[in-house]
C-alpha cells in the first residue's frame, strides 16, 4: 500500500535536519561554509570524527544539534558542485580514492573509482544513488542459516533511523514488499528505456520488480531542484538532485556549530597509556603535522582506510595497532558480487539518460536450499556510459574491430547487474605493507579470496540475468564478472574476542573510540549499503546524546 | 549467449558474425558533419561538439581542451612512443587519420601520476608496467623477425597484441609481470582516453554532457529532437560517390 505522503509531489520537511533549506536555490555549494566555527587544536572537542562520509557525514550532524562541539577531518575537498564538477566520465577521475593499494588473493578486487570516494560527502557523492533497506535476516544469517555472523542489533533497532534517514535523502520509490514492507516518502521516478525491457522481460519470467528506491528528488525537496535525468550520477550530480552527506546532512551541521575541516589526512589516532583512552588525532594538512585534541574519536573512512588508521596507529600498549589485542581489526571485509549482462535490442535503449539506478528485485534476497546455496543477491539496472560500456566490451575479449562494433552499437545496449550478498571470512582482510604512501603512511594491503558458497550464488545469478534478457528478446548478450561496495573490516559484535566495537559502536579496548562507517557491518546482505550506514551513525548519534552509551567512555558528555 | 535472438538487426556484432574475422567497417558511410576517428560512424551527421552552447562552461572547458590541447610526450621516450603508438592504434583499430591520440593522453596521466587506485599484488607500478609492455612487445616483435614493433605489418602486430589479450606472451620482459593483469592495466588507459574524446562520441551517438540541459525522452526508441538518426542502411559505396568523394 502506498503511503498517503506519497500524493505530495514535493518536499516533507524533515522534523530535525534543515539542511535541504539552508541550501541556495541557484547555486549548488554549500552556502553557510563561510560562516562556519572553527576550533584550535588545543580545543578539546567533544567529539572529533575522521571521515566525512556516510557515516561521518551524519554522525556529525546529528551530533551538533544536540549541542556537541564537533570536528569532522576529511582528506578530499570541499566540494562546490557548480566550481568542482563536471557532467563528464573522464573529467570525475579526481572524486575517487586513488591512493595506491595493493590487491590480492585469489580472486583480487578493482579498486578506485568503483569502490571509494573523498572529499566532503565521502563515497556517496559518485555512489550511483540506490537507497534499499537491509532486511531483518541480515542481522542473523548466523541462527538463519549458519553462515556469516549475527549481528549485536537487529533490523527493529535501525527501523526508526531508517526511515529518519529516508526521509532526509529523501528517497523515491514504489511501496516496497520485500524484507519489512514499507513505504518512501517520495513517488517512483518515470524511467527510461532500459529499465521498460529489463521489467518486461523478469515480468515474463515471474519476477518482480519495483521502481527505485533512489536518494533522487521527484520534486522540489527544499532548495533541492528535481532531477533533470541527465543519467551522470556516478560522475556526482550537478543539480543537486541526488543526496549524497554533502548536501542532506552538512549543512545542518555547520548550522549548529560542527567544523567540517577539508583537506586533512588522519595519520594517527593518539593514546594515552595512563589514562587508557584516545586523546585525539594527528593529521597532515598542506604537509605539516597538527594534532586535534578530542574527548572522543570516531573513526569513520570506510573499510579500507579505517582498519588502516587503527592499524597505523600504534603504542606500546597497542603495537599492532590501535584497539587491535584480539587481531581482529581489517578481517572480515566484504564486497558484493556485481556481475552484470548487457543486452541488445532492436529499438534504441539510450541507456546513458536518465538515472542509472531506475528498477530492482529483491526476490531472490533470502535463502532458498533449493538453489544450493545460503544467502542470496539482488537486481539491479546499471547503466554505463562510454567508458565504462568500453570496459564491458573489452572484459568480454573484444578488442580492435570488434570492440568499436561493439561501441558503436551503444544506443542499443542496455545492462543489468546483480549483488550478490558474498559472505565474511577473516583472510579478506587489510594490512598494511611496508611500502609508504605521500604521507609516509604504509600503502594497504586488501586480500580477498571467494568461498564456494560465494561462487554457487554468483553463477546462479547470472543464470537469472541471462533469463531475463532472454524473455526480453535481446539480440546479444555480453556477461563480465565485478565486485561493487566495500563493507566490515572492524565489525561489531557481542563477543571482544571476535570483533572490534560492540553495538554502540564503541572499541572493546579504548572506550573513547567509536568506529561509524560502513567497516562495523558483520554481514552484508545483498542490499547497497550507504542506507544502513547512515542509519547506524543516526542511531549511534541518538544513544550518545541520550547518554545510554556506557558513562565511562566519555569523559565530557556535553548535556543537550 | 541468448537464444532467442530476432533475425537481421545485430547480425553485424562480432559475436553474430557467421565468417570468423572482423575486418575495418567499410559497410559504414563517411562522416559528414564533425569528425570521428577514420570518419566512420553510424551518426555521419552527428557532432556532438555542436551541442557545447547547452554544456556548463565548467564541463565544456574540460572537453574542449581534451579536443584542443594535446599533451605533449613527456613520461614515454622515443621508442616507447613508436611501439606503444602502435600498439594502442591495433588495441583501438585506428588504421589512419584522423586518430584520437590516445598515446598523449595515456602520457599525460602518467607522468601526473593519475594512476587509478590499486595494483595487483606481484605487479610493478602501472607506470612500469606500460614500459615494460614497451619493452615485451619490441623483444616478441623481434622473435618474429621484425626490428621492432612499429615497424610490422599491421596483421603481425594484431597476432602480438592478440596473444597478449589471451596472457600468452612469454619470456624475456613478459616474465617480469602477469601478462593478463598487464593487458587489463594498458586496455584500461587507452579505453578511458579513447572513449573520453567527442570524436569517439560522434562515431557511437553519444549524447554527451547534460548539464544543465538534461533529458526529457528517454523511453524506448525515443529521443530528444537534437540527438542523431543512425544511418545504418547508407551504403558507402553509392554514399561516397554521391557526395563525390571517390
Ligand atoms: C561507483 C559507486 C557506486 C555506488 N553505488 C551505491 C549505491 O547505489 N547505493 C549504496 O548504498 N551505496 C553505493 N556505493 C557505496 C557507498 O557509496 C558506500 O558504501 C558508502 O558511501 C560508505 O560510507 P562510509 O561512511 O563507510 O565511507 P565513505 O562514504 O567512503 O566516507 C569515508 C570518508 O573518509 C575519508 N577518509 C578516509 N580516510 C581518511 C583519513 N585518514 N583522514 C581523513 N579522511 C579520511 C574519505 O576521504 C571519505 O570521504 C557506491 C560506491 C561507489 C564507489
Ligand atoms: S540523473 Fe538526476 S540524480 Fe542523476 S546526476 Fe542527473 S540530475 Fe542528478
Amino acid at each position: 500500500m502506498k503511503t498517503p505522503r506519497n500524493i505530495f509531489k514535493g518536499s516533507i520537511r524533515p522534523p530535525d535536519n534543515d539542511s535541504a533549506f539552508i541550501l541556495h536555490p541557484h547555486k549548488r555549494g554549500v552556502p553557510n561554509v563561510g560562516r562556519m566555527a572553527h576550533y584550535r587544536d588545543d580545543d578539546e572537542v567533544d567529539m572529533l570524527i575522521v571521515g566525512c562520509g556516510a557515516g561521518g557525514g551524519v554522525l556529525s550532524q546529528r551530533l551538533a544539534r544536540r549541542g556537541w562541539r564537533v570536528v569532522v577531518l576529511e582528506r578530499g575537498p570541499f566540494w562546490d558542485p557548480d566550481r568542482d564538477w563536471v557532467s563528464d566520465e573522464a573529467g570525475s577521475h579526481k572524486l575517487y580514492w586513488t591512493d595506491k593499494r595493493i590487491v590480492g588473493g585469489s580472486d583480487p578486487v578493482q579498486m578506485g573509482k568503483n569502490n571509494s570516494g573523498h572529499g566532503v560527502g565521502g563515497s556517496m557523492v559518485h555512489y550511483a544513488g540506490y537507497t534499499p533497506r537491509f532486511h531483518p535476516s541480515d542481522f542473523e544469517t548466523y541462527t538463519r542459516d549458519g553462515v556469516g555472523a549475527d549481528w549485536p542489533i537487529s533490523y527493529w533497532d535501525l527501523k526508526e533511523h531508517y526511515e529518519r534517514c529516508e526521509a532526509e535523502l529523501p528517497v523515491a520509490g514504489q511501496h516496497w514488499p520485500w524484507g519489512d514492507p514499507h513505504g518512501y516518502p517520495m513517488g517512483p521516478h518515470p524511467i527510461g528505456g532500459s529499465a521498460e525491457v529489463a521489467w518486461k522481460g523478469a515480468e515474463d519470467c515471474g519476477i518482480e520488480m519495483r521502481v527505485g528506491p533512489v536518494a533522487i528528488t521527484n520534486g522540489a525537496f527544499g532548495n533541492r531542484p528535481h532531477c533533470i535525468y541527465r543519467g551522470f550520477c556516478l560522475e556526482a550530480c550537478k543539480v543537486n538532485a541526488k543526496g549524497s552527506p554533502l548536501i542532506t546532512h552538512v549543512p545542518d551541521a555547520i548550522e549548529h556549530g560542527a567544523e567540517i575541516r577539508a583537506d586533512c589526512m588522519a595519520i594517527r589516532v593518539e593514546y594515552d597509556e595512563s589514562a587508557g583512552r584516545v586523546t585525539g588525532v594527528t593529521y597532515l594538512r598542506d604537509g605539516q603535522e597538527h594534532f586535534q585534541r578530542a574527548a572522543a574519536v570516531a573513526v569513520a573512512g570506510y573499510s579500507i582506510e579505517t582498519p588502516r588508521l587503527l592499524l597505523n596507529s600504534k603504542s606500546a600498549r597497542f603495537p599492532n595497532g590501535l584497539a587491535n589485542s584480539n587481531d581482529q581489526v581489517g578481517r572480515y571485509v566484504m564486497v558484493q558480487g556485481a556481475s552484470q549482462t548487457a543486452a541488445r535490442f532492436a529499438e534504441p535503449m539510450h541507456m546513458y539518460k536518465a538515472p542509472p539506478p531506475e528498477v530492482s528485485s529483491e526476490q531472490f534476497y533470502e535463502t532458498d536450499e533449493s538453489r544450493g546455496f545460503a544467502r542470496g543477491f539482488s537486481i539491479q539496472t546499471v547503466s554505463p556510459m562510454p567508458i565504462g560500456w568500453s570496459e564491458h566490451v573489452i572484459a568480454d575479449g573484444h578488442w580492435g574491430y570488434a570492440l568499436r562494433e561493439y561501441m558503436r552499437d551503444y544506443i542499443h545496449w542496455t545492462v543489468l547487474g546483480v549483488l550478490n550478498e558474498l559472505l565474511p571470512h577473516p583472510e579478506n582482510r587489510v594490512t598494511l605493507t611496508d611500502e609508504p604512501d605521500q604521507y609516509g603512511m604504509p600503502i594497504p594491503r586488501f586480500d580477498y579470496s571467494q568461498s564456494d558458497n560465494d561462487r554457487a550464488n554468483i553463477a546462479y545469478s547470472k543464470k537469472v540475468i541471462q533469463d531475463i534478457w532472454e524473455h526480453a528478446d535481446a539480440q546479444d548478450t555480453l556477461t563480465i564478472d565485478r565486485y561493487a561496495h566495500l563493507v566490515g573490516g572492524c565489525r561489531m559484535g557481542d563477543d571482544p574476542d571476535e570483533s572490534v566495537v560492540n553495538s554502540d559502536h564503541q572499541s572493546w579496548e579504548v572506550p573513547n573510540l567509536f568506529i561509524t562507517d560502513g567497516s562495523v557491518m558483520p554481514t552484508q546482505g545483498s542490499a547497497n549499503p550507504a542506507l544502513t550506514i547512515m542509519a547506524l551513525a543516526s542511531r549511534l548519534a541518538d544513544r550518545l546524546t541520550s547518554k545510554r552509551v556506557d558513562a565511562q567512555g566519555l569523559r565530557a558528555v556535553p548535556s543537550g | 549467449m541468448a537464444k532467442h535472438f530476432r533475425s537481421g538487426d545485430a547480425g553485424h556484432l562480432p559475436n553474430q558474425r557467421k565468417s570468423g574475422g572482423i575486418g575495418p567497417p567499410d559497410e559504414l558511410p563517411r562522416q559528414r558533419r564533425g569528425t570521428t576517428p577514420q570518419m566512420y560512424g553510424r551518426y555521419p551527421d552527428w557532432d556532438v561538439l555542436s551541442q557545447q552552447g547547452h554544456w556548463d562552461i565548467v564541463t565544456r572547458n574540460v572537453v574542449l581542451d581534451r579536443v584542443q590541447k594535446v599533451p605533449p610526450f613527456r613520461f614515454f621516450n622515443e621508442e616507447e612512443r613508436r611501439t606503444l603508438k602502435a600498439f594502442s592504434d591495433r588495441v583501438t583499430a585506428q588504421d589512419k587519420e584522423p586518430r584520437i591520440p590516445v598515446m598523449s593522453m595515456v602520457d599525460a596521466k602518467l607522468d601526473a601520476g593519475e594512476l587509478d587506485g590499486y595494483q595487483f599484488a606481484g605487479m610493478p607500478d602501472d607506470r612500469d608496467v606500460w614500459r615494460i609492455v614497451a619493452r615485451g612487445l619490441d623483444e616478441t616483435a623481434r622473435e618474429a623477425g621484425g626490428h621492432d614493433f612499429a615497424s610490422l605489418s599491421e596483421e603481425a602486430q594484431r597476432q602480438i597484441v592478440g596473444r597478449m589479450a589471451d596472457g600468452e606472451l612469454e619470456g624475456g620482459s613478459w616474465e617480469e609481470l602477469d601478462v593478463s593483469k598487464a593487458w587489463s592495466v594498458v586496455t584500461r588507459h587507452i579505453l578511458s582516453a579513447f572513449y573520453s574524446h567527442p570524436w569517439a562520441w560522434n562515431e557511437i551517438g553519444f549524447g554527451g554532457p547534460a548539464y544543465p540541459r538534461g533529458y526529457a525522452a528517454f523511453g524506448v526508441g525515443t529521443k530528444e529532437h537534437w540527438e542523431p538518426d543512425p544511418a545504418f542502411d547508407v551504403d558507402p559505396v553509392t554514399d561516397t560517390q554521391d557526395r563525390g568523394l571517390e
